[in-house]
């Protein structure tokens, strides 16, 4: 996926260089024979996966001026500014591809290619049908009356505030385990157990950072995570197997994040919401049978169904009880408003007012992910920019280059370069695929087992995916406070944190890492081809 | 390995200088050469393999442990059989 063979369009771009030379950061393997070195040392390069396709003036690391333009756009826009606006990071996307093409040697069509390319990659797809659907699935949830039924649970089990964003810790990350999406948790929890959890009194930023890090607990542990699948599937492990190695180290980081949730709950203070008193007397706990609309999703997810299929039965058994205990009203679901009377309107999903439209939970669930898609679209076309420009193969190779020197440094290397990869590319799963045959060329060169490996791949890849202000997961809990129909809009500025401000509280996205930085010096977990084999590599 | 067993796996402290026996079959991914012997590193011990195909770099081999020394954390062996390949 990450390793195209050669095509025409390879030929074509090199033939174009200035006076027929090759490009000037041509791959080690290129220019002279493979040296043999003893104990196994670094110096065939010749099978390396990526080969540069497009040549940039200022080699290699040109090619990461589009997706670093993006995130020093996004750092200005989020953290200097306080904009926490989608559609803005879009603009910074936009013009950081623009600024790339500047830079480009010879003809400009590959550029445009590899735009198209990265754009059409299956995890961008994948990202993107898990967002659409959990969006419906919670928004109706959410006109259900399922957030009133948790304030009442909460309220009659004395969760107070103090204890919510554990709460929300532990449940989100059983939610991601099961369903095997940390983005689909993400969206149900946030547009869920946040709106809850703030108008108990919770504070709104540690609340949002405790549902992330329950979405990197689910997507780091979860079997049918694809995280988890790509880090068996490249590292020649069974997932099984995997799955059974790595639930030491997401034990290890997950307690003290549930006692740093519990402590930072009662030192920070929570928002004060207009009316909240009003909305919590007002809660009712007829909202609680869609606890069987999510289980509905867990079972079918754990049953080995796709998770289009899992979350379409949650959403027709939601919309079921919705209708059957009279929790909406078909409008609330899905509405046709028309400025003029018409006969249709005695249908109960039209209806007559001032602005013609389309509107229900189906709708606004749905279409508060779309500035988002188009923005992850952009991000993957980056990426691969990058890919085939050689700037991530000169990232690794200045890490492999200068530090992997011995196991214990091959391994922080592996930690280090799979946390910069990700902490550059949004999508986690992309970013996983991209440098995941670097990790198991390094790690091989070790001898370090393949189950060792789709752990540290895994584990960094999961943390660093929910923690920056433009990472997928943070994004996407953010455009649902500040989509069309969103918190912010139904209940006040109060109910929208700016992602930068939740970093240092994705507790265990940060615990992950650091367990893993220790497993790396101590050699805890540390295990060798030889100790054992993985067993057949299958799905599940 | 029961599965029981596949959750326990790994709770230690491992060092980065493994050692083996003489008569051990161990099957590792060879990782270089030196003049005409394959050699795999694992960890930071080595372990020299005669009668190795030519091109085993990179592939994954079953090999009979014939010394070893645990204080070099060095060791030689003799080449059984190839058993696979790299994961890339």
């Amino acid at each position: 996926m990450t390793g195209p063979p050669d095509d025409e369009t390879r030929d074509r771009i090199d033939d174009e260089l200035p006076d027929g030379e090759p490009p000037e950061d041509a791959p080690d393997g290129a220019t002279g024979d493979p040296v043999p070195v003893a104990d196994g040392g670094f110096a065939d390069e010749s099978a390396e996966p990526h080969e540069p396709r497009i040549a940039f003036y200022g080699g290699k690391w040109a090619s990461t001026v589009p997706i670093v333009f993006f995130i020093f756009w996004a750092i200005v826009q989020s953290g200097v500014l306080g904009i926490g606006d989608t559609n803005g990071l879009v603009i910074g996307a936009l013009v950081g591809t623009i600024l790339g093409m500047f830079l480009v040697r010879g003809d400009w069509k590959a550029y445009a290619d590899t735009i198209f390319e990265g754009m059409t990659q299956r995890v961008a797809a994948t990202a993107i049908v898990a967002w659409l659907w959990a969006g419906m699935f919670a928004e109706t949830l959410q006109v259900g009356g399922f957030v009133g039924g948790l304030i009442f649970a909460a309220d009659a089990l004395n969760v107070g505030a103090t204890t919510f964003p554990a709460a929300a810790f532990v449940l989100c990350g059983l939610l991601a385990t099961g369903i095997g999406t940390g983005y689909g948790a993400t969206v149900a929890f946030v547009t869920l157990f946040f709106p809850a959890g703030v108008l108990l009194g919770a504070n709104p930023v540690l609340l949002f950072a405790a549902i992330l890090s329950g979405a990197v607990f689910g997507d780091n542990l979860a079997p049918v995570s694809d995280t988890t699948i790509v880090s068996a599937v490249t590292q020649d492990a069974d997932i099984g197997g995997v799955v059974a190695s790595r639930f030491k180290y997401a034990i290890l980081a997950a307690v003290p994040a549930f006692a740093a949730y519990l402590i930072m709950g009662s030192v920070l203070s929570g928002a004060s919401l207009e009316g909240a008193a009003a909305l919590r007397e007002s809660a009712t706990a007829p909202g609680l049978v869609h606890l069987i609309s999510m289980g509905v999703v867990i079972a079918t997810a754990v049953a080995g169904r796709h998770i289009v299929e899992a979350v379409s039965w949650g959403l027709i058994v939601a919309v079921a009880f919705n209708l059957a205990f009279g929790l909406s009203s078909v409008a609330d679901i899905l509405v046709f408003t028309t400025t003029s009377p018409t006969p249709a309107a005695a249908l109960p999903f039209v209806r007559v007012g001032e602005t013609a439209g389309v509107g229900g939970s189906l709708y606004s669930g749905a279409i508060g992910f779309f500035p988002l898609i188009v923005l992850t679209l952009l991000i993957v076309a980056m990426a691969q920019i990058m890919i085939r420009g050689g700037g991530f193969e000169a990232i690794l190779e200045f890490l492999l280059d200068s530090v992997a020197t011995t196991v214990r440094r091959a391994e922080l290397t592996m930690v280090l370069g799979t946390a910069a990869i990700n902490g550059m590319i949004t999508i986690n799963t992309a970013a996983e695929i991209a440098i995941a045959p670097y990790i198991a060329r390094l790690g091989e060169k070790f001898n370090i087992n393949g189950y060792r490996r789709a752990n540290i791949l895994d584990a960094n890849t999961s943390a660093l995916g929910y923690i920056f202000p433009w990472a997928g997961g943070v994004l996407v809990g953010y455009q649902v406070m500040v989509g069309p129909d969103g918190l912010g809009e139904q209940y006040g500025p109060e109910m929208v944190v700016n992602p930068i401000e939740v970093v240092p509280y994705v507790f265990h996205g940060w615990f992950l890492v650091i367990v893993f930085l220790l497993a790396a010096i101590t050699g805890f977990g540390r295990e060798y081809i030889p100790d054992r084999i993985s067993e057949e590599v299958s799905r599940a | 390995m029961s599965r029981f067993e596949k959750f326990l796996a790994g709770w230690s402290l491992r060092s980065s200088t493994p050692d083996y026996e003489p008569g051990d079959v161990i099957e590792v991914m060879v990782t270089g050469a030196e003049g005409d012997r394959a050699i795999a590193r694992i960890g930071d011990s080595t372990l020299r393999i005669e009668g190795a195909p030519g091109d085993a770099a990179d592939t994954r081999i079953r090999v009979a442990v014939e010394t070893w020394d645990e204080t070099a954390h060095r060791g030689t062996g003799t080449y059984r059989e190839t058993v696979g390949e790299s994961a890339f």
